[in-house]
């Protein structure tokens, strides 16, 4: 282990770990919000779509955080319309709009020289050239995504479990909901240069899905998904320092294989402690419910 | 205008191009049809990155492309069959995990080799005029299979999608059935794989399907027209990347011209669709 911590003496390794362990941090808090409303799809969708964006920014010469924005948010505008046509339902409307806005992406960074290489860094990221500026960007980033997400913390819970009583609160349902995907949307790109557009979904739905299974409570559950986050990015950091592997592909090997760990283990909710507790077949749920749709 | 459709096609790499792209045009369309019924589009992005890893592995070690994506392709379907099976987790997590890692091994696996960004962008975009002779029966074979397959099961299948507890109540076994779609939409992934890369099948196999749903209302004309469609984008996107490429020196991806033609079908489609309806074509309400 010592071994491993000894990669991080210099000055990239340090940067790239502080990158790693911020983003692993905000990835697992906002990732619990995203399974209680079960936007995994859309995540996914939006890792692809922010694509484009990055790309004409480049091109543009301005910056990354605001070019991928701004398209992610035409793209979440896109998909609320095309779904809600009566005969396109949401999974095909995310499908067509995840897959043109990445194919536009590509056509328009092939029509660039030096292609594959800027394409397989935006994809899969690349921690290790982290620079000063992006350590700032990520801290403001995940501070304001933090900080909005304790404000609304209440009115955020309640939504997913119960919109309709929101709404019949007066609360201004589709604000809040707007609200929520464009946090979603902040911490995607956040992650960008640590783990790519493609894998970014992977730290963000993993560490919360294994953390839902060791916790009852929201809050202890955020706790636990952050640390996770925290320790897939540093863990998975080390171990592509070490065998020289891609570290955005590691960190989350890292987190998947927490999460496997988590799926069989996990005291209440783990394979083999229902194997033993239950009836085969029988459901043996207590606890928090998970938000209806 | 036809000029510029049929003039690139003198070369015989763009004809060879061309046959595959209309193949996979045709068969992605045939299948999306039921992937949109059932609202698989999910299941299909993550079939077409966990075959990533596949692809990887049978380029190191220097065998059949198509082999290594037949495996893990294969896993994958059984794989999702089982999943969600855990409700703490939800299918849709599951999934997400589950596709996130199989490309995270795929993506390892490359970054060991010299050559990285290149091979990368090829299994991820495809080069589908590097298509040869033997591709074109690979794909020629895989597209027989699948559509037998769907050819015979049709009525079960269409059941399914719309009747899921009829379907089991009547003795079909649904898993079984789910199980040979996922392995059905695996097959289109792999037979697409070269040609236009594992991320862009995903296009190829959902817009035309859900173009032609907006147009049409039985399955039968759906799935004629969503064919019709993915085979139409496939030649009017091929032609349009070697136009602006030769003529304009403005290199566009072919892969990615054909995705973006299939969208702005799409789009097309959805802007007609309303008038279609007032016009009294369609009668069924959804």
């Amino acid at each position: 282990m010592s071994e491993l911590l000894g990669t991080f003496s210099d000055g990239f390794a340090r940067r790239s770990l502080l990158e790693a362990v911020m983003v692993g941090g905000l990835c697992g808090v906002v990732g619990v919000h995203v399974l209680l409303r079960r936007l995994p799809f859309f995540t996914m969708a939006l890792g692809h779509a922010t694509f484009p964006g990055v790309v004409l920014a480049a091109l543009l010469g301005v910056n990354l955080f605001l070019g991928a924005t701004l398209f992610g948010a035409v793209v979440v505008l896109v998909v609320a319309l095309l779904g809600a046509r009566e005969r396109v339902d949401e999974t095909s409307a995310i499908g067509v709009t995840l897959s043109g806005a990445f194919a536009l992406g590509v056509l328009l960074l092939s029509a660039q020289a030096g292609f594959s290489r800027d394409l397989a860094a935006f994809l899969v990221g690349s921690i290790v050239t982290v620079q000063h500026g992006d350590l700032v960007t990520t801290a403001v980033a995940g501070a304001a995504v933090l900080g909005v997400l304790a404000v609304l913390h209440k009115e955020l819970v309640f939504g997913a479990f119960d919109r309709g009583g929101l709404a019949a609160l007066g609360y201004p349902v589709l604000a809040l909901d707007v609200t929520l995907l464009l946090l979603v949307e902040v911490t995607l790109v956040t992650s960008i240069p640590a783990v790519g557009t493609i894998l970014a979904v992977a730290l963000i739905v993993a560490p919360a899905a294994a953390a839902r299974l060791w916790t009852e409570r929201l809050g202890a559950t955020m706790a636990v998904a952050a640390a996770i986050g925290v320790a897939s990015g540093v863990v998975g950091l080390a171990i592509s320092q070490h065998w020289r592997v891609a570290a955005g592909a590691a960190i989350v090997l890292v987190a998947a294989t927490l999460f496997t760990v988590s799926l069989l283990v996990a005291p209440r909710h783990g394979l083999l402690a229902r194997r033993r507790v239950s009836r085969p077949g029988a459901p043996a749920r207590v606890g928090v419910p998970t938000a209806g749709r | 205008m036809t000029e510029v459709l049929l003039e690139p096609f003198r070369l015989p790499y763009m004809q060879r191009a061309l046959l595959e792209v209309l193949l996979l045009g045709a068969l992605a369309g045939v299948v999306g049809v039921f992937v949109v019924l059932r609202r698989l589009a999910f299941v299909s992005d993550a079939l077409t990155h966990t075959i990533f890893p596949g692809v990887v592995i049978a380029h190191l070690l220097d065998r059949s492309l198509l082999l290594g994506a037949l495996a893990f392709g294969v896993l994958t379907a059984v794989l999702l069959t089982g999943i969600g099976a855990n409700r703490r987790v939800g299918a849709d997590a599951a999934l997400a995990i589950l596709l996130t890692s199989f490309f995270s091994v795929g993506v390892v696996l490359v970054s060991r080799t010299r050559t990285y960004t290149a091979d990368l962008t090829v299994f991820l975009f495809g080069r589908v005029l590097a298509v040869d002779r033997a591709d074109l029966l690979q794909t020629l074979a895989l597209a027989l299979v699948v559509l037998g397959t769907l050819w015979a099961l049709r009525k079960e299948l269409v059941l399914r999608a719309f009747d899921p507890e009829g379907a089991a109540a009547m003795g079909y076994r649904t898993a079984a059935l789910d199980l040979v779609l996922n392995l059905l939409i695996a097959l289109v992934v792999v037979a697409a794989v070269k040609a236009v890369g594992t991320v862009l099948v995903v296009a190829l196999i959902i817009v035309p399907a859900a173009a032609a749903r907006l147009l049409a209302d039985r399955v039968a004309t759906t799935t004629a027209l969503a064919c019709a469609l993915g085979a139409l984008g496939g030649w009017l996107g091929l032609a349009a990347s070697y136009e602006v490429s030769v003529d304009h020196g403005i290199r566009l991806a072919s892969g990615a011209t054909i995705v973006v033609v299939l969208v702005a079908l799409f789009g097309l489609a959805a802007a007609a669709a309303p008038l279609r309806r007032r016009v009294g074509g369609g009668g069924v309400p959804r």
